[in-house]
């Protein structure tokens, strides 16, 4: 089987024209998913665009040598990047300079013309990041974003597939690394709300506190968020506060998949006994890049 | 600015200048160079006028904003052309970007003479970029470029080409002897229990675990060697891809002077089509400048609060006023006394940032200072330890400090917070003082007597009529709106009259105050002026 092949036919099915790869945290193989999906679409003789959400860890990345997979694009590929980032040799045929910016400076939009490496990053900004993402639409029947680990915002207003990564390095034990992806599928699969009924319609981000008040004052009525990212509480919080709200959104988000990294620089978990678990406790499909296996 | 922030605020200095600010980088730059017209610089201030005066009379209003657009297209190239000037060899971003301005050039170029932007030069550099348009909008450093680049990056393709086929072959075995249908790049996963016999040699174990091994792919000689001829030809396309960009640079450094000129040339018209915008918008005409006098405005507009008034559905009054020297304004509450002021000082901001007047004609004379004093001049040098009274009195001694030759100065209600007797002897030693110093400026107030003990004009707003409509509405904006369709806002030079009415009950009346209030007032209106 083709891991990434099949993570974009659940894309399709689902109608999105983008798919998103965040992770729990740093390390989580979000890159090498995003690799094994641009080399998919190359196989597939897909024309795609790539962005990022943010860059934050990258210099971290450099800090710790950590081997992260490079993205090797070839012919057709639209990128949008920090024109800081742009490689010299092969030339990229530029597209646009956007009016967005990163921590690098401005990004611009650029076509492969020849294979060769890109270093891909973005605007830290949610809405700019949407920008960015329907900028490469005009240029890409589809894109693929490289997530960040604190830019989940970044999701909102998209309809991306959306694709949650967790590796051995993501938590500091198996229980840990499977509960933390547990909460955040979770947590981007909320409900949504079919508008009957008494409901508590949350403005804004919903915190933990407002949301153990809510608890305490009104039970078990919805709380509709506009969308699953204004949760601003994950991890064990999320699991344990959701065991006694009814937490709904007005929009809803498609996470169709779950990928594994199980070995990490300072300790690795079994293959298959990791994607296993993320499946059982996520209920999504989970795939391990690594064994090109699911779970 | 011949103002301070205060007084920028007043007068919708502040406003006028958001209103025309120019489109572009090279436009604020532009804006950034220009200093404020001062008396002695009328000519200059006729030219500048005449200027956009003359560019808004040739060119529709769409037209300018066609402009516009096109100037706001035009990126900043400043940093490229000192790069280039310095010996730099530019990127692909660069000459992307050179190819934007160049584009912004020609389309402005459709409206004014080309000649203003550098015709020859931006011709050399279009036509060394040309190769690299794709699209009509982006930059690729094309083989069109030079022949050698073409077949390097030929022979980089075959080299890829058979690297990849060496790639795949040690991948096909490796993904045959794993059972799964293809290799990734880097490291992967093979399950102990799903190998039957000892590692291929194309297996490179990387960590061994009790259930699995973690590998990657081993090449061997001959994928190497491809390997290796496919770096090398990269190297070579690296080569000749920055002998194009070399060569591409000093195209760009030998007419980069003329660039910034042209660039120059495009901040100065974006300042000027920003301004000629605003006069065809605002209907504004090129005010007579003298030397000499004061002001003589014939329906002028104090178009930041005409466009409020606007999007209310309401109407504006434009004011005409004769002024040369000081006079002192005086009327009904809500009858336009202030606005009589900010119109003035509108009106100065206007010319002096070399924009036609909003009025139907205009005589004025430029200043080197105007200044608000009074209500609305809040800038409190003290972090709010002063009194209202306090900050009036500072702003005042700053101004009598500065002794500009010529200044105009607009008084809006001086002294009104201490005791009217007081605030009286103020306003007139004030307006003596501005007199004697041959300022030219007018001073609102509700008290009485002030022009004739200062010496100076008297100026009064026509007042309240009798109320077409009644009675009172309860809506806010209706019942603004029948104030001003019963106020009579003309403004009239004559001697002042001490038993003049400012209106107040009945407008309070009109606001919604309710009748047994208003009565009252009346009763003691009628108790007060009984002393006197």
């Amino acid at each position: 089987m083709d891991v990434a092949r099949e993570i974009l036919a659940r894309a399709r099915a689902v109608g999105s024209r983008s798919i998103a790869v965040v992770g729990t945290s740093k390390n989580a193989g979000k890159s090498v998913v995003v690799a094994a999906l641009t080399s998919a679409l190359v196989n597939e003789h897909r024309v795609f665009g790539l962005a990022s959400i943010g860059r934050d860890g990258e210099s971290f990345d450099a800090l710790v040598a950590a081997p992260k997979p490079r993205f090797f694009l070839r012919e057709g590929a639209v990128v949008a990047t920090a024109t800081v980032l742009l490689p010299r040799t092969p030339g990229l045929e530029i597209l646009e300079v956007t009016g967005e910016r990163c921590a690098l400076g401005p990004i611009a939009i650029a076509r492969v013309r020849a294979p060769g490496y890109v270093e891909i990053a973005g605007p830290p900004q949610a809405s700019a990041v949407r920008r960015i993402v329907a900028r490469l639409a005009t240029y890409a029947p589809f894109v693929v974003v490289d997530g960040a680990v604190d830019r989940i915002a970044a999701l909102r207003g998209g309809d991306d597939a959306i694709v949650l990564a967790v590796g051995a390095a993501s938590a500091p034990t198996f229980d840990r690394a499977v509960e933390d992806i547990a909460a955040l599928a979770a947590r981007l699969a909320l409900p949504l709300h079919d508008g009957s009924g008494e409901a508590i319609v949350v403005v804004g981000a919903l915190t933990a506190r407002a949301a153990a008040e809510h608890a305490r004052s009104f039970g078990r009525m919805p709380i509709v968020v506009a969308d699953p990212t204004r949760i601003a509480f994950g991890g064990r919080t999320f699991l344990e506060l959701r065991e006694h709200l009814d937490l709904r959104c007005e929009h809803a988000l498609r996470p169709v998949a779950c990928t594994v990294a199980p070995i990490g620089l300072e300790r690795a978990f079994e293959p298959r006994a990791f994607a296993r678990a993320v499946a059982q406790r996520t209920g999504l499909p989970t795939y391990d890049v690594y064994a090109q296996a699911v779970a | 600015m011949p103002w301070n922030a205060a007084t920028a605020e007043a007068i919708g200095a502040t406003w006028l200048l958001d209103a025309i600010a120019p489109a572009g980088s090279f436009g604020r730059r532009a804006l950034a160079r220009e200093r404020p017209f001062l008396r002695g610089d009328e000519d200059a201030a006729r030219d500048a006028i005449a200027r956009v005066a003359s560019l808004a009379a040739k060119m529709s209003a769409g037209d300018l904003a066609a402009m516009r657009a096109a100037i706001a297209r035009a990126p900043d190239c400043a940093d490229v052309f000192v790069r280039a000037t310095a010996g730099a060899t530019l990127d692909d971003v660069d000459f992307f970007e050179l190819g934007r301005l160049i584009r912004a050039i020609d389309e402005v170029a459709r409206f004014v003479a080309r000649e203003s932007f550098a015709a020859r030069a931006i011709a050399e550099v279009r036509a060394a970029l040309e190769p690299g348009t794709t699209n009509g909008y982006g930059f690729y450093l094309a083989d069109a470029f030079d022949a050698t680049l073409a077949r390097e990056r030929a022979r980089a393709n075959a080299a890829q080409a058979a690297f990849d086929a060496e790639r795949s072959r040690i991948g096909e075995r490796v993904a045959n002897f794993a059972g799964i249908e293809h290799v990734r790049d880097g490291e992967f996963v093979l399950m102990r229990d799903a190998i039957a016999s000892v590692l291929p040699q194309e297996i490179r174990v990387v960590r061994e675990a009790p259930t699995y091994f973690l590998c990657e792919v081993a090449l061997d000689d001959a994928a190497r060697d491809a390997l290796a001829q496919r770096d090398d030809a990269i190297a070579c396309v690296s080569a000749a891809e920055e002998a194009v960009r070399a060569r591409l640079s000093r195209a760009v450094a030998d007419a980069a002077m003329a660039l910034e000129s042209a660039c120059d040339a495009l901040g100065d018209l974006d300042a000027l089509v920003a301004r000629a915008q605003f006069a065809l918008a605002h209907a504004c005409v090129v005010p007579e400048i003298a030397s000499d006098g004061g002001y003589a405005l014939v329906d002028a507009c104090f178009v930041p609060l005409r466009d409020t008034l606007a999007e209310r559905g309401r109407t504006y009054a434009p004011i005409s006023l004769e002024l040369d020297g000081i006079g002192v304004v005086t009327g009904p509450n809500m009858g336009g006394k202030t606005v009589a002021l900010r119109t003035l000082g509108f009106v100065g901001a206007c010319v002096a940032l070399g924009v036609p007047v909003p009025a139907r004609a205009a005589r004025v004379v430029l200043v080197d200072d105007i200044v608000w004093l009074g209500i609305g001049a809040n800038a409190d040098p003290d972090d709010g330890l002063l009194s209202s009274f306090g900050r009036e009195v500072i702003g005042l001694r700053a101004f009598l400090a500065r002794d500009p030759r010529r200044a105009i100065v607009l008084v809006d209600e001086f002294a009104r917070t201490t005791s009217p007797r007081e605030g009286r002897a103020l306003s007139i030693a004030l307006l003596e003082r501005l007199r004697e110093r041959g300022a030219l400026g007018l001073a609102a107030t509700h008290l009485a007597g002030i022009a004739t003990a200062a010496k100076v004009a008297h100026f009064a707003v026509g007042g309240l009529r009798a109320f077409a409509e009644s009675p009172a509405p309860l809506d806010f904006d209706a019942a603004l709106a029948r104030i001003a369709r019963a106020m009579d806002y003309r403004i009239t030079r004559g001697d002042e009259d001490a038993a003049a009415s400012s209106d107040a009950l009945e407008l309070g009346a009109a606001l919604g105050l309710d009748a047994e209030f208003v009565a009252r007032a009346r009763t003691a209106l009628g108790d007060a002026r009984t002393p006197d």
